[in-house]
C-alpha cells in the first residue's frame, strides 16, 4: 500500500488537489451539482484524449504539435462520413484514418531524423490544410446516438457519460499496450535512446507506434468534439497548448520515460474546473487567462519542490 | 481612505435613486469566441456599458476568449452554473450551441444571440441587418456612377452567413440598376493585407472601372488608390474608424460608410432584460437597420464629423450606439465597466 502511494504521489496529489477545487466550487456557488459535474466532464473529453495522445509521445521522447490538427480532420471526417455511412463505420474509418495520421508523423520523424518538433509543427499545417479540403466551412452531421453518449449520467447521478468514455477508452487502449512488450519499450526508449536500442528495442519501430496511438486518441478527440457540436469543425481548437500544459502538470517528464496517462488526464480536469471556478466568480477575461498559467506553473514548482524534498529524505 | 469613504457613500446615495426598491436583479452572461478584433472589443464593452446602466441587471459575467465551438460550449455551460438570468452570445456556429442553448432555456434562462443567428429553438436573435447594409451601400454607389458604369465587388468570407446576407442585398440594388456592370469580384476573407493586394493585382490590369463596393475592408483600398498613384473613384466601406476618418481627410475621395455597429451587442442586452421584464418581441429574430453616411453633401459630411471621435480605438466601428436600443453615453462605452459583479 505505502508503496503504491510513494509511487503515485504526484497523481494522488493532483487528486486531492482537484478535489479542494471541486469543494471550493461547491462553496461559491451552493447549486454546482450532478448537472456541472456532467458539463465539467464534457468539457474535459477532447482535452483528456489530446493529453493522453500527447503524453504518449512525451513519455517515447517526442512532442507532437499536430494533435489539435489532427483532431480538426477527425471531427471534419466524421461529421462528413456519418451522414453517408452511419455512426459506427463512421467511428471505424475516423479511428483508423486517426491512427494512420499519426503513423504518418511518426514514420517522417524515423525516416527523415528530423526532429520531432520539426516534422510535427510542419505537419500541423498539413492537417489543417486536409481539414479545410474536407470541409471548408462547418458542418456536417454527427449521429444523434453519439451526441447522447456523453449527456448525462449513467448508474448514478453525478457519474457523467462523458467521465465513464474517457475512463474506458484510456484503459482499453493503454493499459494492455504498457504491460506489454512495447509498452516497455516506449518507456525505455523515452528514457535512454542508446540504451534501449543497445538492449535490442527496436527504437524507430517503437516511436511511429507511439505516435500511432498519439494519433488514435487523436481520433477519439475528433469524435468527441462531433458528439459535443454536433457538427465538425476544420479549424483546429485550442487542444495543442493546453494537452501540452496538462501533460506536465500530469508529471510525465518532458524529454521522456517516465509519467503516466492518469496524471495528465487528472491534470485536464483541474484545469477545466480553474476555469469553471473563474467564470462563476466572474473574474476579469483577460485575467483568467493569466491566472490559468499561474497556477500551472505555480504547481509544477510547488510538486518540483516537494519531490525534490522527498528524494532527499 | 476619505476618498473611499466619499465614493462609496456617493454611490449608495446614487444607487438608492437610481435603483428603485422594486428594481430586479439580474445576473446575466456573456459568450464571445473572438478576443483581439476592434469589432468584437466594442461588442464587449457595449454589453457592459448597457448592463452598468440598465437598473435591473446587477451582475455580469463575461467569458471572452478564443476558442472554438466545444470551448462555447464549456463556456455556456458554466454560465448556466453560475446561476445567470440571460445569456447574451455570438455564436461560433449557429448550430454547434444547441445542446447548452436547449439546456439553458429548460432552466428558464433568457438565451439572446447577437450578430449571428442560432438555431435553437427559444432562443432570440438580434443582429445587424447585412442584407440592407450592401443593399443601401450599393444603391449609393450606382446612383452615384447616374446609373451606369463599371464596378469592383469585393466581399467577405464565402460561405459566412452574413456575407450571403449581403450578397443578396447587393445583387438586389444591382437588379435595379441594368447599366452597373461588376468587371470584378473577389473575396477579401475580411483581410486588411489580402484585399490590398487584391486591389493592387487589379489596378495592375488596367481595366476601366468607376466604382468599388467593399464589405468593410476599405481604408486599404483608398491606400492603394493613394499609394499607386490611381485616380481616386467613388468608394463604399464600412464605418470602421479609419475608413471614416478618411473620408474627411483624403482629398478628392468621394464614399460612403454604411454602420455596422459592434453595439448590437449592447442591444443585446438591452433585449434580455426586456424579455426578463415581460416584454419579448413578437418574433424571435429582431434586425437592426444601418444607416449610411455619405461625404459629398455638406450635411453628410456634417454627420460623419459628428462621429468622430479621437478616444474611439481606431479599430472600432464609430457608431458606438444602436439607436433605440442603447441607454449608455460614449465615455460609458469607452470606459468599458461593467456592473461590479
Amino acid at each position: 500500500m505505502s508503496e503504491l502511494v510513494r509511487k503515485n504521489t504526484w497523481t494522488l496529489g493532483l487528486l486531492a488537489l482537484f478535489l479542494v477545487l471541486l469543494a471550493f466550487t461547491k462553496t461559491i456557488q451552493t447549486n454546482f451539482g450532478v448537472s456541472g459535474l456532467e458539463s465539467l466532464a464534457r468539457a474535459a473529453l477532447p482535452f483528456a484524449f489530446a493529453t493522453a495522445g500527447m503524453a504518449v509521445v512525451v513519455i517515447v521522447g517526442g512532442i507532437d504539435l499536430s494533435v489539435a490538427s489532427i483532431m480538426a480532420v477527425c471531427s471534419v471526417i466524421a461529421a462528413v462520413s456519418m451522414p453517408v455511412v452511419g455512426g459506427v463505420a463512421g467511428i471505424l474509418i475516423v479511428l483508423t484514418l486517426g491512427t494512420v495520421m499519426g503513423a504518418i508523423n511518426g514514420g517522417v520523424i524515423v525516416a527523415t531524423k528530423v526532429p520531432d518538433i520539426v516534422v510535427t509543427l510542419a505537419m500541423l499545417f498539413v492537417w489543417e490544410g486536409v481539414a479545410l479540403l474536407i470541409l471548408e466551412t462547418p458542418g456536417g452531421q454527427a449521429s444523434d446516438w453519439l451526441q447522447a453518449s456523453i449527456q448525462g449520467s449513467i448508474f448514478i447521478p453525478g457519474l457523467p457519460k462523458a467521465l465513464l468514455v474517457i475512463a474506458i477508452v484510456v484503459s482499453v487502449v493503454w493499459l494492455p499496450i504498457r504491460r506489454s512488450q512495447l509498452g516497455l519499450s516506449i518507456y525505455a526508449t523515452g528514457s535512454h535512446e542508446i540504451a534501449a536500442f543497445r538492449s535490442g528495442v527496436s527504437v524507430g519501430v517503437t516511436r511511429i507506434w507511439a505516435y500511432s496511438i498519439c494519433g488514435l486518441f487523436c481520433g477519439f478527440g475528433g469524435l468527441s468534439l462531433v458528439s459535443l457540436t454536433g457538427i465538425g469543425e476544420p479549424v483546429p481548437g485550442p487542444y495543442l497548448l493546453a494537452s501540452v500544459a496538462a501533460v506536465v502538470l500530469g508529471g510525465v517528464v518532458l524529454g521522456g520515460g517516465r509519467g503516466g496517462l492518469l496524471g495528465p488526464i487528472i491534470a485536464v480536469f483541474v484545469l477545466r474546473i480553474i476555469r469553471t471556478i473563474l467564470t462563476l466568480a466572474g473574474v476579469d477575461p483577460n485575467i483568467t487567462t493569466i491566472i490559468e498559467g499561474t497556477v500551472m506553473v505555480s504547481v509544477v514548482m510547488l510538486a518540483a519542490i516537494f519531490t525534490y524534498r522527498g528524494g532527499r529524505a | 481612505m476619505r476618498k473611499l469613504m466619499l465614493a462609496v457613500a456617493a454611490i449608495s446615495i446614487s444607487s438608492a435613486i437610481s435603483f428603485p426598491a422594486f428594481a430586479a436583479d439580474y445576473k446575466i452572461g456573456v459568450s464571445n469566441t473572438v478576443q483581439g478584433n476592434g469589432w468584437r472589443e466594442q461588442m464587449i464593452c457595449a454589453m457592459r456599458a448597457q448592463a452598468l446602466v440598465e437598473p435591473d441587471v446587477s451582475g455580469l459575467i463575461v467569458s471572452h476568449r478564443n476558442t472554438d465551438s466545444a470551448g462555447q460550449l464549456e463556456d455556456l455551460n458554466n454560465l448556466i452554473a453560475a446561476g445567470v438570468d440571460a445569456i447574451v452570445l455570438n455564436p461560433s456556429n449557429p448550430d454547434a450551441l444547441n445542446s447548452a442553448i436547449d439546456n439553458a432555456i429548460s432552466k428558464g434562462i433568457v438565451v439572446v444571440a447577437v450578430d449571428a443567428g442560432v438555431t435553437a429553438k427559444g432562443a432570440y436573435i438580434l443582429s445587424n441587418n447585412q442584407e440592407k447594409y450592401a443593399y443601401l451601400g450599393a444603391k449609393w454607389l450606382f446612383e452615384k456612377l447616374g446609373g451606369s458604369g463599371d464596378v469592383v465587388y469585393m466581399r467577405g468570407i464565402a460561405g459566412v452567413s452574413a456575407d450571403t446576407d449581403r450578397d443578396n442585398g447587393f445583387k438586389r440594388a444591382l437588379a435595379e440598376f441594368s447599366g452597373i456592370n461588376v468587371v470584378h469580384e473577389v473575396f477579401t476573407g475580411w483581410q486588411q493585407d489580402q484585399g490590398k493586394q487584391q486591389i493592387f493585382d487589379f489596378l495592375a490590369t488596367g481595366i476601366h472601372f468607376d466604382g468599388v463596393w467593399t464589405s468593410g475592408i476599405d481604408n486599404v483600398i483608398v491606400d492603394a488608390f493613394v499609394e499607386s498613384g490611381a485616380p481616386l473613384v467613388p468608394i463604399v466601406g464600412a464605418d470602421n474608424a479609419g475608413f471614416v476618418q478618411y473620408l474627411t481627410a483624403v482629398d478628392g475621395l468621394e464614399g460612403a460608410a454604411v454602420t455596422n455597429p459592434g453595439s448590437v451587442g449592447g442591444a443585446g442586452i438591452a433585449l434580455a432584460v426586456d424579455i426578463l421584464n415581460g416584454n419579448a418581441p413578437t418574433e424571435t429574430t429582431v434586425l437592426v437597420d444601418p444607416v449610411l453616411w455619405e461625404n459629398t453633401t455638406a450635411d453628410g459630411r456634417a454627420v460623419i464629423e459628428a462621429a468622430q471621435n479621437p478616444n474611439l480605438d481606431p479599430e472600432w466601428p464609430v457608431s458606438v450606439t444602436v439607436p433605440g436600443w442603447t441607454d449608455y453615453s460614449m465615455d460609458q462605452i469607452i470606459a468599458c465597466k461593467g456592473p461590479s459583479s
